[in-house]
């Protein structure tokens, strides 16, 4: 594959909901092992604009490709293409009647049609990425913490070797004590070169993480940059009110 | 039993998910057998479909009556339990590029049954009552014989208390059957089980 192609692009997404605009023409592209970092008050569109990108929510206008297939062609199989796309929810979304394995190893072997015995050899390698001890592969989603949770919902989209992954405020739904564990593996992974696109409110991991900041606002990308730039010179005053009302917020 | 249980699922899937086409034929059916008294029911199949020269042996016409009647009912705890479910679940499927029949077929359904379990259960213990209508086109069941018995002998009060008795017990040993499905249906950490 050409390599010049970015991993995902968008190109003017547009979504409105009941009149009220949600996503007023946003462009992005994040390349291959780059991760990048949406920030912004909550009700913007940020998670808006994650779903449209696998197409869970329906754009209104624009367009999308992943590795230079547009997924808002209404010819392409998108099912097969968000094979591709890791999503990672807030509130998990573990398939409740599941084992922890299973719940990994369910994507491999009715998607993928993969045999039940190799599958559970790529769920042991996603889960050991996201450190789930095998202690834990039988317990079900309710017998386990929230940070375990997260962590194995993780693993569920790894085992499907996406090309991307779409974390959607991955910890904003786990007690404080658990957020530190979950940001760890997805710095982790980040770092061994997974493409990323995070959309999170913790500005230290973001400032940690990211190759790139984006902050939305009012349904648009009103600044971008490297975070120490964006960190230490915000251009914009909603930047500069947002950055100043969560370090507050943390004391 | 199964069979009404499946046809329960069928309909109940097919009237949250089906297109229109699908969803009209399955609400038809669903509003039909439920609207219609099981008695009548019977009486059409057996009569009714004899005028198109179609003969339905009783046994039979009970046995459809039945699976179209007890199906009707068991679709609507299908179709609540299915909209009961977090439609997160709906997403996470769809998110690691699960179809929607694969989604219906492997996460909706096997929750949507398991908080159905108890109204179809229910339902399975009405199927069993209502066997007791099979008489009216003439199926030998316990009640039919019963009666006979009784006018041979006139003592109702034993008779009766007999037949009620052996409904009791067979009722009963499916209270436990049931039981014991619903324990190894229960989910850990979520359902309490009886011990």
């Amino acid at each position: 594959m050409n390599s010049n192609i970015p991993v995902l692009k968008v190109e003017n997404l547009k979504k409105s909901y009941a009149g009220k605009i949600i996503l007023d023409g946003v462009n992005l592209e994040v390349d291959k092992g780059e991760t990048k970092v949406i920030l912004g008050p909550s009700g913007v569109g940020k998670s808006t604009l994650l779903r449209c990108i696998n197409m869970l929510t329906l754009p209104d206008s624009g367009k999308i490709w992943l590795e230079g297939v547009e997924l808002t062609e209404p010819n392409t199989d998108i099912n097969k293409m968000r094979q591709k796309i890791g999503f990672v929810f807030q509130d998990f979304n573990l398939f409740h009647h599941l084992t922890v394995l299973k719940n990994v190893t369910i994507g491999l072997t009715k998607v993928k049609k993969i045999p039940e015995e190799e599958a559970i050899k790529i769920a042991a390698s996603a889960l050991e990425k996201v450190h789930i001890p095998n202690t834990l592969w039988n317990k079900y989603p309710a017998q386990i913490s929230g940070g375990e949770k997260q962590r194995v919902a993780i693993a569920r989209a790894l085992a499907m070797k996406p090309s991307i992954m779409l974390y959607d405020e991955p910890t904003s739904a786990l007690d404080p004590q658990l957020v530190g564990e979950v940001l760890q593996v997805i710095k982790e992974l980040s770092t061994a070169g997974m493409t990323s696109l995070i959309v999170t409110h913790e500005l230290h991991f973001a400032l940690e993480v990211a190759n790139e900041l984006l902050f939305i606002y009012n349904g648009k990308i009103v600044e971008q940059g490297p975070p120490e730039e964006v960190f230490a010179n915000p251009k914009h005053d909603i930047v500069k009110k947002y950055i100043a009302s969560i370090y507050s917020r943390k004391g | 039993m199964p069979i009404s249980v499946l046809l329960g699922i069928a309909l109940g899937t097919a009237r949250v998910y089906g297109n229109v086409i699908i969803r009209g034929i399955a609400s038809a059916i669903v509003i039909a057998f439920r609207g219609f008294p099981v008695l009548v029911t019977l009486l059409l199949i057996f009569f009714g479909l004899s005028d198109f020269g179609i003969y339905v042996p009783p046994f039979w016409t009970a046995v459809i009556g039945f699976i179209l009647c007890s199906g009707s009912y068991q679709s609507e705890y299908v179709r609540g339990a299915i909209r009961s479910i977090d439609i997160g679940q709906s997403l996470a499927a769809r998110s690691i590029g699960m179809t929607k029949f694969q989604e219906v077929l492997y996460i909706i359904l096997p929750q949507a049954v398991r908080r159905a379990f108890l109204g179809i259960t229910n339902e399975l213990i009405y199927l069993v009552q209502y066997s007791s209508l099979a008489f009216v086109v003439g199926v030998p069941e316990m009640f039919a014989v019963t009666k006979t018995f009784n006018s041979l002998y006139f003592r109702p009060v034993e008779t009766f208390t007999t037949l009620a008795v052996v409904y009791l017990v067979m009722i009963s040993v499916l209270v436990i059957f049931f039981r014991g499905i619903e324990r190894r249906l229960a989910i850990p950490g979520i359902e309490i089980t009886t011990k």
